[in-house]
């Protein structure tokens, strides 16, 4: 048969699975019509009425078994034939409930484990925002800059840019813009200050969205109309109820943000929590009132002030590629129109998920890895359990051999172990559902509160039929060899009980695959270890400040709208109240905090107007600074509480870095520079030594410390012990200052650190929990092998004892098998090992891929491991009884 | 399942079937066993229920399509027709046939030597 035929042979077949549900009777009815024609043909040619059902009987043949084959042949397999194995499976299952359990076991935490990271790429970015009319018709649009590249060449928009987009775009019924960062307010309540998260958002957004309100209505464009903004407010589902207390009567009242009186209008529906993940407001206001959360009066005229996230709805009828093709067009129009502002700017759309388009790339690259491993921990489960199959397959030669003599095809058998297999990994897929449930929730608990990013990951449809379509491939990848081998059984010898042969063959196969199962560890292992010794190198780090020891606290008194004189006092209020704390022993501020998102930065030259300027990271910072957060000072002084105060700085202190690169072999201490475009030089008053700033795997960056505050500043306060019970203190201070203020991000250095510190905790995590789990599978597996290997040979072990054999070369003997089988492992694994860890370079941190003390470690680990999983098994092999051994049989 | 033998057998019906199915058009299956019997000269010893496990197999290839009918006195019947690419088939293994049957007869007639 040709391939075209044997494929049409299989779509008829494949065919009849769904199509012809009455064929049986069909067919039954068509063989009736047949006996009938006979039976008349013979009662015509004479023969009695009798006679000629018999011989019309006779010539057509058994019916029943006519009927069977038909139906075997019509399709691939009958549904009832497929019940009967399944129950068989069940039953086969059932006997031996241990060994099974392990294997579901073992499959569950890989399948688990795969799912759980499966539903943070699905909670990421496959599913839609909650919450949400159609949202397969929303796409964000992002401006890309052509002639840049990474994840800075992506950005928001402007607001002008905004509204001509807006303005001109077809594919699009409707274009949404909405403040990417959140604009965080006081809200004062009862002479209270409360920071509560809000968003600036367009007037259409929330009936472009169809996201309707429970209470009152939602944002209409009169809101936001520039010139004529009006100071409405529509409140979260969830705020209304955790912090209004589900208040029937809220729609009218007046509420106070930022020292502003706003109207709300309204309540938006439950289950909407906002567009992307990590900002879920508590409240909207339209995107005209701007104002007064950023205190920026030129925002909504500014060219290059990129703050809006936008989105659109895409036209009944249209396509994303039309979308896509026009939004190219727009761009290239308002490249001719503003040639300064949007030279090189494209705009790209991509399908509205939680994470930002752009930004998916890295996160599923992060994913996928994790993934990877992970599937890795699920291939060295699957060798388990095709290899325990095996073993049990030797114990069920007997019956695969009476099976076969009775006529059961291979087909039938194969068929008939896989579904039993395919029970063992749907039991496993279950309980790995299960699992994946609770790892998401332990993952997000792992979260430091300081992120605020609430997050869900739900078990949705993706993440069941992931974790499905995972557990049936688990089933054929371990049920297939097996059902392979064990089927092809001949079925004489085996049936005149001569079944020694048969089971050596079966484990060497069994060897092979525990050879595999080394190697899959050794390359998991060597990969995990790179990765934590790596994390490990990074954490030790030291950032340049004391992580012990310190609350931070930041506020904004400028969101209330205070004066600069005004600001001034409250600072230097709050100062003097908390270093009269017990156990404070310094208390200072500074505009932000290393290691954050925020960043500052600006160029210095050695003189006014000189060129080749050093761009140097800035930070503005209070008395006691360097005392506060433990900075060293090296040479110089630190600034003097006047010399904070005074207008424009006149004195800077310069870190180490940018000293050398200033002034090499000088003493920077005196020296003088221009900062930024100011026409006044500055003179270097200190050195401090040189931290980590942006992230703790940077280079040493150049910084600048100078003494011109803005209103928003973070609170440092030292303890001489732990911080802790300094968070409470300092809550009442701010109160007791000034009862309309309130702080955010109250915490310890230690939570404060658990940021920049999370990605790297959180891998380690993960890694060592799938290099521990491979360790123990594989050690798992070797037993069994040996333990096997053991009972199959306790009659030959029988006649060596019985022959003089000291106990120690059996023991010798049984062992060599399972290190052999280990080193062997081990070597292919180092090899492969080798050549996959050089992937992972470009992700190490003070570490070489091919690091000799990890590969030596995990060889030298992995074969304790393999020796002791050996050992025990051994053991019983020495104490075998010859006597007894000899008699069995 | 099948040995050598049968399958000689089955593909030999199988083109029975066809080349009937091309001479007299549209059958049912008590037609096809008539016809087949009338032409073997009781030769040919058949089951004719075998005939349809023949004709679900012409029928999952291509080779022939069916439909329900009336027979010639009223009765509900399936009618069994050839179709295009079983037209080519026919000819493919007729011409096949033909050669086999050619190589087997010359080898049959071959005297003995010596």
């Amino acid at each position: 048969m040709s391939m075209r035929q044997r494929l049409r042979v299989i779509v008829s077949r494949a065919w009849a699975l769904f199509a012809s549900r009455n064929a049986d009777p069909e067919f039954e009815d068509e063989l009736q019509t047949h006996l009938q024609m006979l039976t008349e043909r013979f009662a015509s040619q004479g023969m009695s009425a009798k006679d000629a059902a018999s011989a019309a009987r006779r010539q057509l043949g058994n019916t029943t078994l006519l009927q069977q084959r038909q139906r075997e042949a019509r399709t691939f397999l009958s549904l009832s034939n497929l019940w009967g194995d399944v129950r068989f499976g069940g039953r086969m299952l059932r006997r031996s409930p241990g060994s099974n359990a392990a294997v579901v076991v073992a499959l569950a935490l890989g399948i688990g484990m795969i799912s759980a990271m499966f539903s943070f790429v699905n909670a990421l970015l496959l599913r839609p925002p909650a919450g949400v009319d159609t949202p397969g018709t929303l796409f964000e649009i992002w401006q890309h800059n052509r002639a840049s590249a990474g994840i800075e060449s992506y950005f928001p928009f402007t607001y002008p840019d905004y509204r001509d987009y807006s303005n001109r775009s077809q594919a699009f019924s409707g274009l949404l813009a909405f403040d990417g960062d959140g604009a965080p307010a006081i809200w004062n309540r009862a002479g209270e200050g409360e920071v509560v998260q809000g968003q600036l958002v367009s007037g259409n957004f929330f009936s472009l969205l169809g996201v309707n309100a429970a209470l009152g209505r939602i944002l209409s464009d009169a809101d936001d109309q520039q010139g004529n903004p009006q100071p409405v407010v529509v409140l979260s589902d969830s705020f209304w109820r955790h912090r209004m207390g589900a208040d029937p009567h809220v729609v009218g009242k007046a509420m106070t943000l930022n020292g502003s009186s706003f109207r709300v209008v309204g309540v938006a529906a439950a289950g909407f929590e906002g567009l992307v993940v990590g900002n879920e407001p508590e409240f909207w206001v339209p995107l005209t009132m701007q104002e007064q959360f950023t205190r920026d009066r030129d925002r909504m005229t500014d060219r290059q002030a990129y703050w809006l996230l936008v989105v659109g709805r895409l036209r009944a009828g249209m396509h994303g590629a039309q979308a896509r093709a026009e939004m190219h067009t727009l761009a290239r129009q308002l490249e001719i129109e503003h040639p300064d502002s949007n030279k090189n700017i494209d705009a790209m759309v991509y399908p509205a998920a939680l994470v930002p388009g752009p930004f998916r790339g890295y996160v599923g690259l992060f994913t996928g890895l994790l993934m990877a491993v992970f599937g890795l921990v699920l291939l060295i489960a699957c060798t388990n359990a095709a290899s325990l199959l095996l073993a049990r397959a030797t114990g069920r030669a007997r019956e695969m051999a009476i099976r076969q003599a009775l006529g059961a095809g291979r087909g039938r058998l194969i068929l008939q172990l896989v579904v039993e297999s395919l029970l063992l990994s749907s039991i496993a897929g279950a309980a790995g559902v299960a699992l994946a449930w609770w790892e998401t929730d332990m993952l997000l608990a792992l979260k430091p509160a300081s992120i605020p990013i609430s997050l869900r990951v739900p078990l949705d449809w993706r993440v069941l039929l992931f974790t499905g379509a995972v557990s049936v491939l688990t089933g054929m990848v371990f049920g297939m060899i097996p059902a392979l081998r064990s089927t092809r059984v001949d079925a004489a010898p085996v049936l005149k009980e001569e079944t020694q042969t048969g089971s050596v063959r079966k484990s060497r196969l069994r060897s092979l695959l525990m050879i595999g199962e080394v190697a899959t560890c050794t390359v998991l292992l060597a990969g995990a270890a790179l990765c934590v010794r790596s994390l490990r190198n990074a954490n030790s780090i030291d950032p340049g400040f004391d992580t012990h020891h310190i609350a931070v606290a930041t506020l904004d008194p400028a969101s209330l709208g205070y004066s600069d004189e005004k600001t001034e006092a409250f600072y230097r209020d709050l100062l003097e109240h908390v270093r009269m704390l017990p156990n404070v022993i310094a208390a200072s501020y500074v505009d932000h905090l290393p290691l954050g998102t925020a960043r500052e930065a600006t160029s210095v030259r050695s003189h006014v107007g000189a060129k080749n300027p050093t761009m140097v990271d800035v930070f503005s910072v209070g008395p006691d600074y360097f005392a506060t957060m433990g900075i060293t000072l090296l040479r110089g002084r630190d600034f003097t509480r006047s010399e904070l105060t005074k207008g424009p700085a006149t004195v800077a202190i310069v870190n180490e870095t940018l000293a050398q690169r200033m002034w090499p072999g000088r003493d920077p201490v005196g020296q003088r520079m221009a900062i930024g475009d100011q026409k006044i030089e500055t003179e270097v008053i200190g050195v401090a030594k040189t931290g980590k700033y942006r992230t703790l795997g940077e280079e040493p960056l150049p910084v600048l410390y100078r003494g011109s505050m803005p209103p928003q500043r973070t609170l440092l306060v030292r303890s001489s012990g732990d911080a802790r019970p300094l968070l409470d203190a300092v809550r009442r201070e701010v109160q007791s200052v000034d009862p309309s203020m309130a702080a955010t991000d109250l915490e310890t250095i230690e939570q404060y650190m658990a940021f920049p510190l999370f990605p790297a905790h959180t891998i380690g995590l993960l890694l060592g929990v799938s290099g521990i789990l491979a360790v123990v599978l594989t050690a798992i597996g070797l037993f069994g092998l040996i333990a096997y290997v053991v009972s199959q040979q306790t009659h030959e072990i029988g006649i060596r004892l019985a022959l003089g054999a000291r106990r120690e070369d059996v023991l010798k003997l049984v062992l060599r098998q399972g290190l052999l089988i280990t080193m062997i492992g081990l070597a292919i694994g180092l090899g492969a090992g080798l050549a996959a860890t050089r992937l992972l370079a470009v992700l190490l941190y003070g570490i070489r891929p091919d690091d000799p003390v990890t590969f030596l470690g995990v060889s030298a680990g992995l074969t304790a491991v393999a020796l002791l999983a050996c050992y025990i098994p051994a053991r019983r092999a020495i104490r075998i009884d010859p006597m007894s051994a000899l008699r069995h049989e | 399942m099948g040995g050598g033998k049968s399958e000689v057998l089955q593909g030999t019906l199988d083109l029975m079937i066809l080349k009937t199915l091309y001479a007299l058009g549209p059958q049912h299956g008590f037609g096809i066993a008539r016809r087949i019997e009338q032409l073997s000269q009781d030769v040919l010893q058949l089951n004719e229920g075998t005939v349809y496990t023949s004709l679900l197999r012409l029928q999952q290839q291509g080779w022939i399509a069916s439909k329900w009918g009336q027979s010639e006195n009223n009765r509900k019947a399936r009618f069994y027709s050839i179709t295009k690419s079983g037209l080519k088939q026919l000819e493919l293994e007729t011409e096949n046939w033909e050669r086999i049957s050619g190589v087997i007869g010359r080898v049959l007639r071959l005297e003995r030597q010596g």
